[in-house]
């Protein structure tokens, strides 16, 4: 075979390009073991020689991809990349770092691992009120370049409500695989509970609903969710105020140790959605406790609670001059409303403590039906977003 | 016959300037290039010093570099190599040419056709050449940059050999990322 035609055929074949016999095959050995021996000549016309491209050098690639496209829209580029065969899913995966070190968001999965450490990730959310719908998007606000995050829909029940947080914007049923949690409130809309549809760690305990009936390990109710994982548990109080002063907010991680906000602390972080199938139950013990219902704090022993990282809001001052109560929302804020908040960890909100501590969760209001929220490490952005949704459906005023 | 290659590289010449002789993989060819054009590859730096006083004068066969492949790679070394081929400093020195030139260059230089790509950026890595490595991942990552998987795969042949479950989780991932 001519050495022209053999470059014709290569060009004529579109995306198929073939281990050329111009390659000499008898010095292959003697070189770069990692590469793949040449076909004979008629397979080698047929055979991609991309897929053989060392991994070392196909990492060499993939890396500068990665490095190059750290902001939305161009990171779906790194999404793309891991979806194109195993070897790249591969590297694509190893070469990503967590939020947590990169303070950039890449999977899916993103959205369940803890933020950065150094700095916050900036987000808004925007609430449709006909549909009852919130949305969330990375991105200063909508004049920049925004990326969808997560979306909720208002579920209201006779007793309580829900909000069923999704990946996707239209679709946010229960049964669906973008389906990633819920924020579920009780009727006075004073308490909440975080649930996420894929255990947060290993050896996770799942919460029986009022509706399941009791199975044994090797069933699954069609009536049990998918999976039900408490991850953590709000409530709002009127502070001693009454109704005049902002309220009180406290918030239970119970997937985060109380030492990951210390030195050297660690939270917990998902690295993949864990696919729910009968298989995994037998491993998960049921939980059990006095209460069906785990919104009830009384049912957690205290000892629990105090090896869980507590997260409270940040009391804001009264400023006499302007007649209102105050917090520094650094310019992420701009109108008043009772629904504002900054949360901290609960050790840091002592008196003395108050400019420099670590705001972990902030929300507030920047227009109509539009917030902001900035949150970083421990928590994520699946639970940042419940906490600023129960936020929204608190019944507890201020005036 | 070029000088034959010698290792002890002074950095000095004398009446010309030092080359070295380079051999395709199927002895096909020989080109014989300046000492710092061949220097730019630390893997031909490295063959020099283990050959030493034994180095022949037949020069320095490549066994996985064929004589195309080979032709256009000096054609980037002669471009990039710098002035001065003082064996030490040639990878600091600065290229002989402009800094705008040379950009200029490089991207002609790689359009090629992908079988041509693919040669370069396999025998950049096996000779070690740094910016020729640089140029060609860069221009293949962007090649591949604002591409669906699915268009990746069909522009370089490749199947995903994904499993079901693994294909419906990158079918998720797209959905939300796209």
């Amino acid at each position: 075979m001519s050495f022209r035609s053999l470059i014709q055929d290569m060009r004529d074949e579109f995306g198929s390009i073939s281990r050329h016999s111009l390659r000499s095959r008898s010095h292959r050995s003697a070189g770069n073991a990692s590469r793949a021996a040449a076909a004979g000549p008629s397979e080698a016309m047929d055979q991609s020689c991309w897929s053989q491209l060392p991994p070392e050098l196909l990492r060499e690639v993939l890396v500068r991809i990665e490095a190059s496209e750290s902001w939305w829209p161009a990171r779906k580029d790194v999404v793309s990349c891991a979806g194109v065969c195993r070897t790249w899913r591969g590297i694509m995966k190893e070469a990503v770092r967590v939020p947590e070190v990169s303070g950039k968001l890449t999977f899916p999965i993103s959205l369940k691992q803890p933020g950065p450490r150094d700095g916050t990730l900036k987000c808004f959310i925007r609430r449709n009120r006909t549909t009852q719908t919130y949305y969330l998007y990375i991105g200063l606000t909508e004049a920049y370049d925004v990326k969808f995050l997560l979306a909720a829909r208002k579920c209201r029940k006779p007793t309580c409500t829900d909000y069923l947080i999704s990946l996707d914007k239209v679709d946010m049923s229960k049964g669906s695989s973008t389906y990633i949690g819920k924020l579920r409130s009780n009727f006075l809309g004073t308490k909440f509970t975080v649930y996420d549809a894929h255990p947060p760690y290993d050896g996770a305990v799942v919460s029986k609903s009022r509706s399941a009936r009791v199975v044994g390990l090797n069933q699954v109710s069609s009536r049990v969710p998918a999976g039900n994982y408490p991850v953590s548990h709000i409530s709002y109080e009127l502070n001693v105020l009454g109704s005049r002063g902002p309220r009180r907010m406290n918030c239970v991680m119970d997937s985060i140790p109380a030492s990951a906000v210390e030195e050297g602390g660690k939270a917990p972080t998902q690295t993949e959605f864990l696919l729910s199938s009968l298989d995994s139950f037998p491993s998960i013990p049921f939980f059990r406790s006095k209460s069906a219902r785990i919104e009830s704090s009384t049912a957690q022993s205290s000892s629990q609670k105090k090896d869980r990282l507590v997260l409270k809001n940040k009391s804001p001052r009264w400023h006499e001059q302007l007649q209102c109560w105050c917090l520094n929302f650094r310019g992420r804020v701009t109108v008043a409303s009772v629904k504002n908040f900054q949360l901290v960890a609960s050790d840091d909100n002592g008196p003395g403590n108050q400019e420099n501590v670590k705001v972990i969760l902030q929300f507030g209001k920047i227009g109509k039906d539009l917030f902001t929220m900035d949150y970083r490490y421990p928590i994520s952005a699946f639970q940042a977003f419940a906490i600023c949704l129960s936020s929204f459906d608190t019944k507890i005023a201020c005036e | 016959m070029a000088a034959a290659a010698d290792s002890s590289g002074d950095g000095g010449t004398s009446s010309g300037e030092k080359t070295i002789v380079l051999v395709s993989s199927d002895n096909s060819a020989r080109f014989e290039v300046r000492e710092a054009a061949a220097l730019l590859s630390q893997t031909v730096r490295r063959m020099i010093d283990e050959a030493g006083a034994d180095a022949s004068g037949d020069g320095i066969t490549l066994p996985d570099v064929d004589a195309k492949t080979l032709a256009k790679v000096l054609e980037y070394c002669n471009k990039h190599a710098p002035a001065s081929s003082s064996s030490s400093a040639a990878e600091a020195a600065p290229p002989a040419e402009g800094e705008e030139d040379l950009e200029r260059f490089d991207r002609e230089f790689v359009r090629v056709d992908m079988g041509t790509l693919y040669s370069l950026v396999t025998a950049a890595s096996y000779l070690k050449i740094e910016g020729l490595l640089n140029l060609t991942c860069q221009t293949i990552a962007d090649m591949i940059k604002g591409k669906t998987p699915e268009q990746i795969r069909k522009t370089l042949g490749i199947t995903s050999e994904f499993t079901p479950e693994e294909e419906d989780e990158v079918r998720r991932e797209n959905a939300w990322a796209f």
